[in-house]
């Protein structure tokens, strides 16, 4: 086949590559959030057993750059794999965020729900997951 | 063999008495937490095992020696290059099952790991200590063997004279660790290695020393390294005279964690993977330009 053959794509490719690379910059900032989680009563209800442990946000830290940073980032939802995901992530330390109980975090942090995964089987003790909540509250 | 096998089941019994024990002070006594970030090190495994019902597959690689330089860009073009696929499920609280298959003799190995005690946080067991065993079946063609069945020359192999059993090889380690400080987690162990053929001038068995630990820098990075000896014991020789006695492994290197993989990237001597050649075979000196590149990759599933 010859080189000659393919020419006429040239303009077309180029004009559709630049076209896709200012949407790669474009498109994240038409994310919208995930509409209201449906918490069940009994984790609204929920107290937190280690409230106020300062011993536990270093752990908690811990726990968060290895689990949760790399979607979340340090604060702001901007973490590597953020760009992938279909909704965007909120701040925490967005007023939004913080204004929910600890046993609302619980549950959206360790049961999740679509692109927020099930972290259970991760963070297994209930102590270390406490210590995450713990940790999230000092980002205010 | 059969002593061997009345050997580990009278452990097994001996520290399932223990284990009893164990279980009325761990109401108080909680598990340090992530003495290692992998139930890997570089190649050496640690007493690290993941929750019940993980399902870890790992890609271990090793590239070529790194003593011509820049010829082969330190290696990475070399024809020497060794990997390992491997799976592992955790079937039963601290104990681990797995299988593996190797470029390198085109091993295919089968193998366990059993922590029998994790050091806790208030010290009502100060260590960690694991079992961990390995037996793997060399795949080759008879030929690649040369000398290793003879009975009385030093002939090459006969086609026919190498039987099922003379491809297995064992491993099984005794390993024990303690996580010192929130950044400094080390461990040592003891190993014994039988090969089932060898060549004329090698031994079956050998008896390896591991020493290894990681060094955390941040959350998620730290510095790792091992290093085993294969013994010098005249006891359980064949041999006159040490020829060919193989290599201490040494490797040091950067491990990255994330909540399911393990990153490792290492330089390392060691040319084979599973632990058994590594002991049994090295014959790369880290003094003398052995070093190699090498890599390892776990990741995790839960169900």
């Amino acid at each position: 086949m010859k080189k000659g053959n393919f020419r006429f794509l040239t303009y077309p490719l180029a004009v559709l590559f630049t076209g896709l690379l200012l949407v790669a910059f474009v498109a994240p900032q038409d994310k919208k959030f995930g509409g209201p989680w449906e918490i069940p009563a009994n984790y609204k209800t929920m107290k937190n057993p280690n409230a106020g442990d300062a011993d536990l946000v270093k752990v908690g830290k811990m726990l968060y750059t290895k689990h949760c940073k790399s979607c979340h980032g340090n604060v702001a939802g901007d973490g590597p794999k953020a760009a992938s995901m279909k909704v965007a992530i909120r701040s925490f330390a967005d007023a939004e965020f913080q204004k929910q109980s600890d046993g609302v975090i619980y549950y959206q942090s360790f049961i999740g729900r679509d692109e927020m995964p099930n972290f259970e089987k991760k963070i297994i003790e209930e102590e270390d997951r406490w210590a995450i909540v713990n940790y999230l509250r000092t980002l205010k | 063999m059969k002593k061997y096998i009345w050997f580990l089941i009278i452990l097994w019994v001996a520290f399932n008495g223990v284990s009893a024990q164990e279980a009325e002070v761990k109401e108080k006594d909680k598990p340090v937490r992530t003495p290692f970030e992998s139930g890997y090190l570089i190649d050496n495994q640690t007493t690290l095992i993941p929750i019940k019902g993980t399902l870890e597959y790992v890609i271990q690689h090793k590239f070529g020696k790194m003593d011509k330089g820049i010829s082969d860009f330190y290696g990475i073009y070399s024809p020497g290059a060794n990997v390992r696929l491997g799976i592992n499920y955790v079937p039963v609280k601290n104990f681990q099952i797995g299988i593996g298959q190797t470029k390198k003799n085109m091993y295919t190995d089968l193998n366990a790991k059993w922590t029998i005690f994790e050091q806790t946080r208030e010290n009502t067991i100060p260590v960690a200590v694991a079992l961990y065993g390995m037996v793997a079946v060399d795949g080759r063609n008879v030929s690649a063997f040369e000398t290793g069945k003879v009975v009385n020359t030093k002939g090459p192999t006969l086609p026919k004279s190498v039987k099922f059993d003379d491809r297995l090889s064992y491993f099984s380690q005794l390993i024990v660790g303690r996580k010192f400080t929130e950044w400094l987690s080390l461990q040592a162990g003891a190993s014994f290695t039988h090969y089932n053929m060898v060549g004329w001038d090698y031994d079956h068995d050998k008896i390896g020393a591991h020493f290894n630990g990681r060094i955390k820098f941040s959350p998620q990075s730290s510095f790792i390294f091992n290093y085993d000896v294969p013994l010098k014991i005249k006891k359980i020789s064949e041999q006159w005279e040490w020829t060919d006695h193989p290599k201490p492994n040494l490797a040091f290197g950067v491990e990255i964690s994330t909540s399911t993989h393990a990153f490792q990237i290492y330089m390392g001597t060691a040319e084979g993977i599973i632990p058994q050649d590594m002991v049994m075979w090295n014959q790369n000196d880290w003094k003398n330009k052995g070093l190699a590149i090498g890599f390892t990759i776990t990741r995790l599933w839960n169900f």
